[in-house]
C-alpha cells in the first residue's frame, strides 16, 4: 500500500541528491541542476502533503507557486552564466576566482 | 484504490526512474547526460503528481519545467562551452565520498521523517483539481497570484538586461 | 468577501503606488529618448516612494489585522519596516546617479529592480503566511542578484552576481524543504494556524526531532537574508563585486526585512504563549532561542576577526555588516517586547552610519577610483570634509557614545542583560572591542598618515548633502532619543491571531 512515506522517502532522496550536486559539481550549469533538483523534492513534499496529510489544496497551490519561482530563478541564472562566459570564455566554477572566497 | 498492484507498480518504477535519473544528473561524467537525466527526473516527477491526484500540476510541471526550465538548461549547456570542444564534460570531485555523503545525509533526513507523526486530516479520494485551484488562485490566494506576475516582470527584465549585448 | 478585499486594498496603498511606479518606469524607459527618459524615470521612481512613504505612515494608527486571506499583516511593526525599507531605497536611489560605477549605464532597470526590491521587502515583513513569505523572500533575492550583476561587462560584478545567486538559490530551496516539513506537520502554512496547532498540543506522539530539523532548514534560509555566519559565504564577494550603490542597499535594506520577517515567523508561530511580554515561551523542540544565540555569537565573531586583515573598503564594510547583523540577533533572540525595540533601534543607527560610510566609498572611488584603504591616506589634507565625517562614521560605528551607534549597541546590549544573559551581552562587547581596532585603522589611515603624491578629494555637490543628510542622525541622534524611543516602543506590535 503506497502511502506518504512513500512519497516523502523519494524527495528526501531527490533532496539528498540535489544538496550533494550542488556541492561537488564545478560546472555552474551542473550546479543550477542540483537547485531544481531540491526544488522538485520539496515540490513532491508539498503535494504528497496535501494529498495525504493536510487534505486541502494549499500544497498543490503552493507548488505551483515553487514551479513559477524555479523558472524565474533558472531564467536568471542562465543570463548570469551566459553572461559569465562571455567575459571569461569558461563556466568552471573554479574559473571564478577574483573574488577571494 | 491504493491497494491495487498496477498502482504499487507504477508508483515503484515512476520512483525508480525519478531517483535513477537524479543520480545521473549529480554523478555522470557529461554534461548532456546530466541534463536528460534532469529531464527524466521532472518526467517521473510529474508521474509522481498523477499518482498523487495532482492532475493539474502534473501537466503544468510538464510544460514548464520540461518544456521552460530543461530547454533553458540545454542552451545554457550548450552555449556554454567552445565550439570545437565535443566532449562536454563536467569535473567531478570523488565519487565515493560523495555518494557516502550523499547516503549519509538521506538516512538522517529519512529517519527524521519516519519518526515523525504528521498531520491527518479529512482525506478523501482524489478529484480533478482545475476548477478548485483556479476558485483558489482568484480567492484566497489572489494576492501571492498578483505578486508573482510582477515577480516574474521583474525576473524578465532583469535577464534580458543582463545578456543583452549592446552596440558600443 | 467583497467589503472585506476592498477595505485590505484601502490599507494597501503603499505597495501599490510602488507597483504603480514600477509600471511607470517600465513604460517611460521605453517610450522616451536618452536623456529625458533618464530624468522621467529617476522622478518617477523618486515620486513612486515618497507617495509610498506617505500613505505608509499613517497605518501606523491603524489596528493591528489580517490582510488578504491572512497572507500579510497589518501590525506596526510591518508599518516599522516598511517605513524604514522605502527610506532605505530613496536614500540609495539618491545616491545612485551619482556613483562613478553606474552613471556610465543605462540605469531605466536599475529603478525597475529597486522598487521591485522595495516592494519585495514590504511584502517580506508583513507575511503572515509561509507561501506569502517565501514568495516575497524570492522576489527580494532575485532583484538583488539582479542589482549585483548591473555591470554588465565588469568580471568582477559578474561573479558576484553568480556565487550570491547559486548560494542564495540553495539556501532558500532548503528553507523551502523546512517549510514544506512544517505543512506536513500541522496541515497548513498560515503561521497563526501553525502556532494553534502546536500549541493545542496537536500532535499524538512526539516530533521533536522533525521540529527541530525543519526549524534549521528555516534558518537556513534567514541565515542567508541576514548573512549570518555560516550563511556568509556570498555577502563578502557579492558586497565586493556590485556597484557601491549597491552594496549600500544591500547591507541595509534586505537585512533588515530579512530580521523583520524571522522576528515575525518565530514570534507568531513557533512560541506556546504568543504575546510580546517576555519571558517568551519559545516550543522547545525547535530550541530556536539557542539556535539564534548561536548563530549571533558565531556572526558576530567571525565578521569582526575577518575584518581585521581587510584591506579593501568594501571587504572591511562587508564583514563589518555581518558582525553588526550579530547584534542584531541578539536582539531577535531575547525577543519579546524588549528584545523586538532593541533590533528597531539598532536598525535605525545602523542605517545612517552605515549609508554614510558607503557613500563617504562612492566619493572616494568618483575621485580616485579605488577602494583600496591605502588610497585613503592622508585624506586630512586631502579631503578634510570626508575625513572628518568617515571619522564620525567610523566612530559610530564602534559603538562609541555619544554617536548613534552607541544606542543601538546599548539598547541590544541592555535587552539581553535584562533577559538574564549577561553572558551573552559581554561576548557582544568583546566584539565590540575587537572592532574598535579596524575601524580605529580607517581612522588612522585617513587623519595620521600622509600621502604626499596624491592630489586634493571634494565630494560633488549631491554627495555633500547626502552626506551632511546621513551624519546629522548619526552624531545628534542623542538629542532625539525620547520620540525615537516612543516609536520604536510602540512598534513591537504583532498581529498574532487569525
Amino acid at each position: 500500500m503506497i502511502g506518504l512515506n512513500h512519497y516523502i522517502l523519494v524527495s528526501a532522496a531527490l533532496f539528498s541528491l540535489g544538496l550533494i550536486c550542488v556541492l561537488i559539481r564545478k560546472n555552474a550549469v551542473n550546479v543550477l541542476m542540483g537547485v531544481e533538483l531540491i526544488l522538485n523534492a520539496a515540490n513532491i513534499n508539498l503535494v504528497a502533503f496535501s494529498r495525504f496529510s493536510a487534505a486541502n489544496l494549499n500544497g498543490q497551490l503552493f507548488a505551483i507557486f515553487v514551479i513559477v519561482i524555479a523558472a524565474a530563478e533558472a531564467a536568471v541564472a542562465l543570463a548570469i552564466v551566459l553572461s559569465m562566459y562571455r567575459l571569461l570564455k569558461s563556466v568552471n566554477l573554479d574559473r571564478a576566482d577574483i573574488l577571494k572566497g | 484504490m491504493e491497494n491495487s498492484l498496477t498502482i504499487q507498480i507504477l508508483f515503484y518504477s515512476f520512483a525508480l526512474i525519478t531517483v535513477a535519473s537524479a543520480c545521473l544528473v549529480v554523478f555522470a561524467r557529461s554534461l548532456i547526460y546530466s541534463a536528460f537525466g534532469l529531464l527524466f527526473a521532472f518526467f517521473g516527477v510529474a508521474a509522481l503528481y498523477v499518482l498523487l491526484g495532482a492532475d493539474f500540476l502534473a501537466a503544468t510541471q510538464m510544460i514548464i519545467y520540461v518544456g521552460g526550465i530543461l530547454v533553458l538548461l540545454l542552451f545554457g549547456v550548450m552555449l556554454t562551452h567552445k565550439l570545437y570542444d565535443m566532449k562536454l564534460t563536467s569535473e567531478l570531485f570523488q565519487f565515493w565520498p560523495a555518494a557516502i555523503l550523499m547516503l549519509g545525509l538521506f538516512a538522517t533526513i529519512a529517519t527524521a521523517l519516519l519518526k515523525t507523526h504528521w498531520f491527518r486530516g479529512k482525506i478523501e479520494a482524489p478529484e480533478p483539481t482545475t476548477a478548485a485551484i483556479g476558485n483558489l488562485f482568484l480567492g484566497e490566494y489572489i494576492l501571492p497570484f498578483e505578486i508573482a506576475s510582477i515577480f516574474l516582470l521583474i525576473a524578465l527584465i532583469g535577464a534580458a538586461m543582463i545578456i543583452r549585448r549592446k552596440p558600443e | 468577501m467583497n467589503s472585506q478585499l476592498s477595505q485590505d486594498l484601502a490599507h494597501f496603498f503603499p505597495e501599490l503606488a510602488v507597483s504603480v511606479a514600477f509600471l511607470l518606469v517600465i513604460i517611460a524607459d521605453i517610450s522616451f529618448p536618452r536623456e529625458m527618459g533618464k530624468r522621467i524615470s529617476f522622478t518617477v521612481t523618486l515620486l513612486g516612494l515618497i507617495a509610498s512613504f506617505i500613505l505608509v505612515v499613517p497605518l501606523f494608527g491603524v489596528s493591528a489585522q489580517s490582510m488578504f486571506f491572512g497572507m500579510i499583516a497589518l501590525d506596526r511593526l510591518a508599518v516599522f519596516f516598511k517605513c524604514f525599507v522605502i527610506l532605505t531605497s530613496v536614500l540609495v536611489l539618491l545616491a545612485a546617479p551619482g556613483s562613478k560605477e553606474l552613471s556610465r549605464h543605462h540605469l531605466g532597470e536599475f529603478y525597475v529592480l529597486l522598487l521591485g526590491a522595495t516592494l519585495g521587502m514590504m511584502l517580506l515583513v508583513s507575511a503572515t503566511d509561509l507561501l506569502m513569505l517565501f514568495l516575497s523572500l524570492e522576489m527580494v533575492s532575485l532583484s538583488c542578484y539582479i542589482m549585483v550583476g548591473y555591470l554588465r561587462n565588469d568580471r568582477q560584478s559578474n561573479e558576484a552576481s553568480l556565487k550570491y545567486l547559486l548560494f542564495g538559490a540553495v539556501s532558500t530551496g532548503c528553507m523551502l524543504y523546512g517549510i514544506t516539513l512544517l505543512y506536513g506537520i500541522t496541515g497548513t502554512t498560515g503561521m497563526a494556524g501553525i502556532r494553534d496547532f502546536i500549541s493545542a498540543g496537536g500532535f499524538p506522539g512526539d516530533n521533536s526531532m522533525i521540529l527541530l530539523v525543519s526549524t534549521v532548514l528555516v534558518l537556513a534560509g534567514f541565515g542567508f537574508k541576514t548573512a549570518a555566519v555560516p550563511f556568509h559565504f556570498w555577502c563578502p564577494d557579492a558586497y565586493e563585486g556590485a556597484p557601491t550603490p549597491v552594496t549600500a542597499f544591500l547591507s541595509i535594506a534586505p537585512k533588515a526585512a530579512g530580521f523583520g520577517s524571522l522576528i515575525r515567523l518565530f514570534q507568531t508561530s513557533l512560541t506556546t504563549s504568543p504575546g510580546n511580554t517576555s519571558p517568551l515561551a519559545a516550543v522547545d523542540a525547535t530550541h530556536w532561542p539557542q539556535l539564534l544565540l548561536l548563530l549571533s555569537i558565531s556572526t558576530m565573531t567571525f565578521g569582526n576577526i575577518a575584518a581585521l586583515r581587510q584591506d579593501n573598503m568594501k571587504r572591511l564594510l562587508a564583514y563589518s555588516s555581518i558582525a553588526h547583523a550579530g547584534y542584531i540577533l541578539m536582539g531577535a533572540v531575547v525577543a519579546g517586547s524588549l528584545g523586538t525595540q532593541s533590533v528597531l533601534v539598532y536598525m535605525i543607527t545602523y542605517l545612517f552610519m552605515n549609508l554614510g560610510a558607503f557613500l563617504i566609498v562612492i566619493e572616494v572611488f568618483n575621485g580616485t577610483g579605488s577602494f583600496s584603504l591605502r588610497d585613503y591616506g592622508g585624506f586630512f589634507r586631502r579631503a578634510p570634509f570626508l575625513a572628518i565625517t568617515m571619522t564620525i562614521f567610523m566612530l559610530s560605528l564602534m559603538g562609541i557614545p555619544p554617536f548613534a551607534g552607541f544606542f543601538g549597541k546599548f539598547y541590544v546590549f541592555a535587552a539581553a542583560v535584562k533577559s538574564n544573559l549577561a553572558w551573552f551581552a559581554v561576548i557582544g562587547a568583546l566584539n565590540s572591542v575587537i572592532s574598535v581596532y579596524y575601524y580605529a585603522r580607517v581612522i588612522k589611515t585617513m587623519i595620521i598618515d600622509v600621502n604626499q603624491d596624491a592630489g586634493t578629494l571634494k565630494a560633488s555637490k549631491i554627495g555633500q548633502v547626502m552626506i551632511w543628510l546621513m551624519l546629522l542622525p548619526t552624531a545628534a541622534l542623542a538629542l532625539f532619543w525620547t520620540p525615537i524611543h516612543k516609536i520604536t516602543a510602540s512598534s513591537v506590535q504583532i498581529f498574532l491571531g487569525n
